[in-house]
């Protein structure tokens, strides 16, 4: 860092941004509202991330380093081939032939390749780029946006409601079951703007639905800051699943912030599988839970080289018998470090949340911290945690290569079968490609 | 085949064989037996490769080669199989998807004809398909454990297989059928090294065709036909080592 950035520029910066947004998305005057009240909060909120510094995010603001990819994208065919080859490496055409996933590849000029989408809007599912659900649907929109989070409560909140763009909207109706999973990449390429995408899920009563985000846009753009945010809300009797999955190059940080509501006895399973955590990642989702709702957090963690992981997560059960489950299993290696500090309060009578922490470690330098959270406030929740940090037995070890594979064989077989229980509810188009990094980093890492 | 030579382990600073020489001939089957910490699990581990075990004299040739240095993947490559006397449990990892790596990795087999193999065999042994997609060993009765190893063993076809305690923890009919197998391998060619400390299974098997060897504070003190088991079960192993004034 050469030159300095004041408060002042950074500020200036994000005005700017904010009008070019405005204009940009036809935005209505409502949005900008928002957004300009964010930037007012963004100079008073409090920043306290442990890796990024205020001088630094301030200097990230002023220069976002990009990269960007010239062409305008309209079909997959106008992809990269780099990024068509992930694509179909996912499976993504196959799957759409079987007719069992509905695809929604995003750019920040809106949704390209949404086949079996439009089919599904007859029946109630709405799925669009939230630029244009704002214009489309305000008032759903208003009645959603920024309902969980408060622009003053950090700057990173505040920096991201000034120059949210990108994401996407998604509405299922009341009792409508989406019964395939719903795939949503992230192709920002916008480049002069923060990747700063906002996520508003409305899950009506008694609907189902299972979203699978990949956030593979790093191929396209450099960026130093991710800053996307998800808010979550779930109808009494819905059932919902969203599925992270995050492979981000080394110098990227990322800050995804969740939240959601969760109503009276719906489930919703939020899994991030974080396979390249980027330089630093660090979330602390939140989550409500109303009467004999249920939370489950799954993360799935692999630290790498030098990457910083802090995962949190705070549940908050509101309603009698509400539950939650923070569950966390990592593999850590080089000298990566991974935190969990999850935290369950019990709030109402009958509830029942538990912490739970694996993590293997593949490396001396490499640190596992883990500090759990339980918090009562009646006398008849019941609350747990249980943590196991270790390294890999010497007996599995050598009983998997007395059957001949050799040490890096037996050592990722070891290191799959460890992730493998939560990886359950993970399409297999998916765990392929999932598995395969796996693979790759633990030979790597060897 | 496997010739072992005034062989001296160590755990730690702790020596457990203190010069064991045995030799096994293709084809053949021989017993080791002997009391409690004689050595006859170090003496196994030790052949298998277990990192823990510190050879610090003799040899263990194999097939005319030095195989102490190398690897139990090596090992393991060159045709030696240990059934574990207690298999660890391994989490998350499904049997089939590990036996068809084993299968696919020491025979060259592809995935989809392994898995064939693979159930096929598994029926022998009274696993159900869907056994197969339990983790290794996960939650298995000690039964369920040695029929396991012994499904290894019949889809390696190793040449020579070591089974450490094949018979404690194990119940009656499980016990016959992995006496069952154990025969056919050796039938099939399979050079035998049974490890035992009451000789249980050896009521199940046909003495005549077996070298039994009696170990002692880390040394094999005697060895005999399969007419010394019924010594050892009638006299004991404290009769045995008087003679040899052991």
């Amino acid at each position: 860092m050469t030159e300095t950035i004041t408060m002042s520029d950074a500020k200036a910066i994000i005005e700017n941004q904010i009008e070019e947004l405005a204009k940009r998305n036809r935005e209505p005057e409502w949005m900008t509202r928002i957004r300009y009240k964010a930037l007012e909060a963004f100079e008073k909120a409090p920043h306290n991330d442990p890796v990024i510094s205020e001088e630094q995010l301030l200097h990230f603001i002023a220069k976002p380093e990009v990269e960007g990819i010239p062409e305008k994208i309209e079909s997959l065919d106008d992809l990269p081939p780099e990024m068509k080859a992930l694509l179909d490496r996912l499976g993504i055409s196959e799957v759409e032939q079987k007719y069992i996933a509905g695809l929604a590849v995003q750019t920040d000029t809106g949704v390209v390749y949404n086949q079996f989408l439009q089919e599904w809007s007859k029946k109630g599912l709405t799925v669009l780029p939230t630029e244009e659900a704002v214009r489309k649907y305000p008032e759903v929109v208003k009645q959603h946006f920024l309902r969980l989070f408060r622009v003053d409560e950090s700057k990173l909140a505040a920096y991201h409601t000034a120059v949210w763009n990108g994401g996407i909207f998604v509405h299922i109706k009341e009792g409508l079951k989406v019964p395939f999973p719903l795939h949503l990449f992230f192709l920002i390429q916008e480049s002069a703007l923060a990747q700063a995408p906002h996520i508003i899920i409305i899950a009506e009563p008694n609907s189902e639905f299972h979203l699978i985000e990949g956030c593979t846009s790093p191929v396209l753009l450099r960026h130093s800051l991710h800053l996307d945010m998800t808010e979550a809300y779930f109808g009494e009797g819905s059932q919902g699943q969203l599925t992270v999955l995050q492979n981000w190059p080394e110098y990227v940080h990322t800050r995804p912030m969740t939240r959601a509501k969760i109503g009276k006895n719906a489930r919703f399973i939020n899994t991030t599988v974080t396979l390249g955590a980027g330089k630093s990642n660090i979330g602390d989702p939140h989550y409500w839970v109303d009467e004999n709702g249920y939370v489950e957090l799954n993360g799935i963690l692999l630290g790498q080289k030098d990457y910083y992981i802090d995962l949190g997560g705070q549940m908050f059960l509101q309603g009698r018998g509400a539950s939650g489950i923070n569950a966390s299993k990592s593999v850590i290696m080089d000298e990566s470090k991974v935190i969990t500090r999850g935290i369950i309060t019990a709030e109402a009578p009958k509830t029942k949340g538990h912490i739970s922490c694996d993590a293997l470690l593949m490396s001396d330098k490499a640190v596992m911290e883990t500090y759990p959270g339980l918090v009562s406030k009646v006398d008849d929740a019941e609350l747990s945690h249980e943590a196991a940090i270790g390294k890999i037995r010497e007996e599995e070890l050598f009983y998997l290569m007395s059957r001949g594979l050799d040490e890096e064989k037996a050592t990722q077989l070891i290191v799959k079968g460890f992730l493998e229980p939560m990886l359950k509810d993970i399409p297999m188009e998916f765990l392929v490609e999932i598995r395969r990094i796996i693979e790759l980093a633990v030979s790597g890492g060897m | 085949m496997l010739k072992v030579e005034n062989l001296h382990v160590s755990v730690g600073d702790k020596e457990i064989l203190k010069g064991v020489d045995l030799e096994v001939k293709p084809g053949e089957f021989h017993v080791i037996m002997g009391p409690n910490g004689s050595g006859k699990s170090t003496l196994s581990l030790t052949i298998a490769g277990h990192p823990k075990y510190r050879v610090t004299g003799g040899r263990i040739l194999f097939g005319g080669e030095e195989i102490h240095e190398l690897g139990p993947d090596e090992r393991a490559r060159k045709g030696i199989l240990l059934a574990f006397q207690v298999p660890p449990e391994v989490e998350g990892v499904k049997i089939i998807e590990f036996l068809q790596q084993v299968l696919v990795e020491l025979k060259g087999i592809d995935p989809a004809k392994a898995y064939d193999v693979i159930v096929e065999k598994a029926k022998e042994l009274w696993f159900k398909e869907e056994d197969l997609h339990r983790y290794v060993n996960v939650g298995f009765s000690g039964g369920e454990r040695k029929r396991l190893e012994l499904l290894q063993a019949l889809l390696i076809e190793p040449k020579l297989l070591i089974l450490d305690e094949p018979d404690s923890g194990v119940d009656v009919d499980s016990l016959s059928i992995i006496s069952r197998k154990i025969e056919e391998l050796h039938k099939n060619g399979t050079a035998i090294l049974l490890i035992t400390h009451y000789g249980r299974i050896l009521e199940h098997l046909d003495r005549d065709v077996l070298t039994v060897h009696v170990m002692k504070d880390g040394r094999i003190v005697k060895t005999g036909s399969g007419e010394l088991v019924d010594r050892i079960d009638r006299e004991g192993f404290a009769k045995i080592f008087e003679e040899v004034g052991a």
